[in-house]
């Protein structure tokens, strides 16, 4: 506490003028104001904005749809048919579905940035767009396919008439092999007299897993598991695509990308 | 000139009328503020007359303090969040009878008075020999309503200070 | 006017408008620009820009477009209000601040009433703010506002006393009340050769009580860091809480007025109202306006500059600076520039 008045007076004024001096400075420093719509501030490198998917270099390998936390993207995959080459990704990837659907809901999504890092061919990422704004939540949900509706009823139908060819093949492989194995057991069963109950139970086993077959071609989840050979490649490709990403981020870009 | 007399008899309308509506105000603060426009009409009579100074004090002193303390007054003392400030009448006929008595009075001495009438003066200074006056003639009771005033605040303070003493020694007791 | 244009007060009446609409003029432009520019200069101050949108250039059509938006808005009158004094009261405000132009002197050929109690009459008018303003806290029947309303009468009338000791001071040194003799008596440049004869520069004294009088006029206009009866963040706008549209409007307007009204007076106490800073240099009636405004205006500069630099005070500390400071302080500054009078 301060007794002196001449003293606290004194000090009074002058914390005033001080005061009036900082304020008058600032009159004169240049506003730091961006006017927004004409003048936008360049996001940075690592800005987590609207997700956009460079849908030519998509192998629809599903893994960021499973990567999404709030499952906001999904997607639906159909084999290629043997006849029609897909042509290979920017990256060298080959691919080897039509991409019938790939929409992403912005409304859902929550810009965690996690279905950036899975992707083997960098083909989801998010660019520098965040005025996207809409008057019906609908209006968020992005198709990304590039394909007409005719092309995917026209895609689908030689994928499910292929699985039914396939299928058919394999059922006349497994008749054949049944009938090879019926035959050998009756030869047996004539030979030795046994009972056929075994090849009863085979039966719906095998019709079990001719179903499997098809829905795999047409459905989003189970391609990897159809064609385990070649997903187990892109998977590892992708594992490795991921360690690729964060070190690449790492080292190229500044080190605050690596934490926002 | 027409112009005076248009602007004294719209003013003494205002004086009498903010003056009734302040008497048969049910309402205290209504009839406050009927006062302050009815003290803002006497101050235009004044200017009326010639009196600038006068008016001026008048508003000043009337108007800008002791209507503020009324008012003050009225609000601190009463439950100052309502609208409803309600005055009851009392005592109506003594009231009237000392009034009608008193307007008799005045009244008679109006007419029966012999005015010195003369023609309006134009406009003069009137602060300088105002001030003259009561620093010359009217020296003394200009010193006694100064001490006076002096002794108000004193007292003003004295009770003021007393009081809060009061209430610190209560508090430490 | 044009039914009495036969009459032979249709010269009076004419003179009359001429000399209400001028300074009503200058209220109304002024209001326009010095809105826009509080806002820019609060802006600026805190490294924005401010209004930048309508009009163009830095938003200059602000204050305009604002003020189309008032007129459209609806006049809300609450149920338990007292609608005759909720209604009166910005009128009166305004009327209170605007009466007062009269006596100011805008240039060596231009003053509304050259009546000799010029000072006294504008601090009585003024007075009337006041009430006016209690009125309106009153009528609102809203806790707020009569919180405001309350602090505000206090505040006035304890701010009125150094206000009107400070003009003493330099009514004590001119010998007149009337502005423009006020003014005409601080021409020249005489004051260490080269310093224009205004009061500020010819008495020492006279400085301690610009400041005095500086910090009234921040009091009595409501400004920071005084402004408790309208602090928005505690009283919600005090006694201006229940207005909107025009009414509101016209409170504003009066704020406006009265501030602009306080710091010419300042600038015709203290720094020569409308005379040139360089004597005969720049002179006559149409640059005389020019100064006298410019002076006015640099005033508001300053009570806008001050706002968005200090805080608001507290009550006790507003009635402690009053009562305990600064009245002591105009009243020994009086004694003393009178005796500086007497001796040189």
């Amino acid at each position: 506490m301060l007794n002196n008045p001449i003293k606290e007076g004194w000090l009074t004024f002058k914390s005033i003028f001080t005061g009036m001096g900082i304020t008058f400075r600032h009159l004169f420093s240049p506003a730091v104001t961006l006017q927004y719509p004409e003048e936008r501030e360049i996001l940075p490198d690592g800005a987590r904005a609207k997700l956009f998917v460079n849908i030519d270099d998509c192998i629809g390998c599903n893994l960021c749809s499973r990567a999404c936390p709030v499952n906001c993207i999904d997607i639906e995959t159909v084999a290629a048919t043997a006849d029609t080459d897909l042509g290979k990704t920017s990256t060298g990837n080959p691919k080897r579905f039509w991409l019938t659907r790939f929409d992403i809901d912005m409304a859902k999504c929550m810009y965690c940035d996690l279905c950036v890092h899975p992707c083997p061919t960098n083909c989801i990422y998010m660019v520098p767009e965040y005025e996207y704004s809409e008057f019906d939540r609908t209006n968020l949900t992005y198709h990304f396919s590039n394909l007409t509706p005719e092309m995917i009823t026209d895609v689908k139908e030689k994928a499910e008439a292929e699985a039914e060819e396939k299928k058919r093949q394999r059922e006349e492989m497994m008749r054949e092999k049944a009938e090879l194995a019926r035959k050998k057991k009756e030869e047996e069963a004539k030979a030795d007299e046994m009972d056929p109950k075994g090849s009863v139970a085979d039966q719906p086993i095998k019709e079990d897993s001719g179903e499997n077959v098809k829905k795999s071609d047409t459905h989003s989840d189970s391609p990897q598991i159809q064609n385990k050979s070649t997903d187990e490649s892109t998977e590892t490709d992708s594992g490795s695509g991921i360690k690729n990403d964060s070190n690449k981020s790492g080292s190229d870009d500044h080190p605050e990308n690596n934490n926002s | 000139m027409e112009l005076t007399t248009i602007l004294f008899y719209l003013f003494s309308a205002v004086t009498l009328g903010a003056a009734a509506v302040m008497v048969f105000s049910r309402n205290i603060v209504h009839s406050a503020f009927a006062l302050m426009f009815s003290l803002i009409g006497v101050a235009a009579l004044y200017v009326l007359l010639h009196a600038d100074f006068m008016a001026a004090t008048q508003l000043l002193v009337y108007v800008g303090g002791i209507l503020v303390l009324i008012l003050f007054g009225v609000m601190l003392t009463n439950q100052g969040h309502n609208t409803g400030f309600r005055a009851g009448s009392v005592n109506l006929l003594p009231a009237t009878l000392l009034s009608v008595t008193a307007a008799a009075v005045l009244i008679y001495a109006f007419v029966t008075a012999d005015w010195a009438i003369t023609d309006a003066e134009g406009l003069t200074e009137t602060v300088h020999p105002l001030g003259m006056m009561l620093m010359g003639d009217y020296l003394l009771p200009f010193i006694s309503a100064g001490v006076l005033l002096l002794i108000a605040i004193i007292g003003a303070i004295l009770i003021s200070t007393k009081l809060s003493d009061r209430s610190e020694n209560s508090s430490e007791i | 006017m044009g039914i009495f244009q036969m009459t032979a007060n249709s010269f009076a009446l004419t003179t009359i408008l001429v000399h209400a609409l001028f300074p009503l003029t200058i209220i109304l432009v002024y209001a326009l620009v010095a809105i826009w520019g509080e806002r820019k200069i609060a802006g600026f101050i805190q490294d924005r820009l401010g209004p930048m949108r309508v009009g163009g250039w830095h938003g200059w059509a602000q204050s305009i477009a604002d003020l189309l938006k008032l007129i459209q808005k609806e006049d809300i009158i609450p149920t338990d209000a007292s609608r005759f004094l909720f209604k009166f009261a910005p009128f009166m405000m305004f009327a209170a601040s605007y009466a007062a132009f009269a006596v100011i002197p805008f240039s060596s050929g231009y003053m509304g009433s050259s009546i000799n109690i010029g000072v006294f009459y504008l601090l009585a008018v003024t007075s009337l703010l006041t009430l006016s303003i209690i009125m309106a806290a009153w009528a609102s029947n809203n806790k707020w506002s009569l919180l405001g309303g309350m602090r505000s009468a206090a505040q006035m009338v304890s701010y009125e006393v150094p206000t009107i000791a400070t003009v003493l001071t330099v009514i004590v040194v001119s010998g007149s009340l009337n502005l423009m003799t006020v003014t005409e008596l601080q021409s020249g440049n005489d004051v260490l050769g080269f310093l224009p004869n205004w009061f500020i520069f010819q008495n020492p004294f006279l400085i301690v009580a610009f400041i005095i009088f500086f910090i009234s006029i921040l009091a009595e206009a409501h400004r920071v860091p005084f402004d408790l009866p309208e602090s928005e963040s505690e009283l919600v706008a005090g006694y201006q809480t229940e207005y909107s549209g025009m009414r509101w409007a016209m409170f504003m307007l009066a704020e406006y007025a009265d501030m602009l009204l306080l710091s010419l007076l300042g600038a015709t106490l203290f720094f020569g109202g409308w005379n040139s800073p360089f004597g005969d240099f720049m002179a006559g009636p149409v640059w005389g306006f020019f100064w006298f405004m410019l002076k006015g205006l640099l005033l508001v500069f300053v009570m806008m500059w001050i706002r968005w630099t200090l805080p608001r005070y507290r009550v006790d500390q507003l009635m402690h600076i009053c009562w305990s400071i600064l009245i002591p302080l105009s009243f020994i500054n009086l004694i003393l520039v009178a005796l500086w009078e007497l001796i040189f």
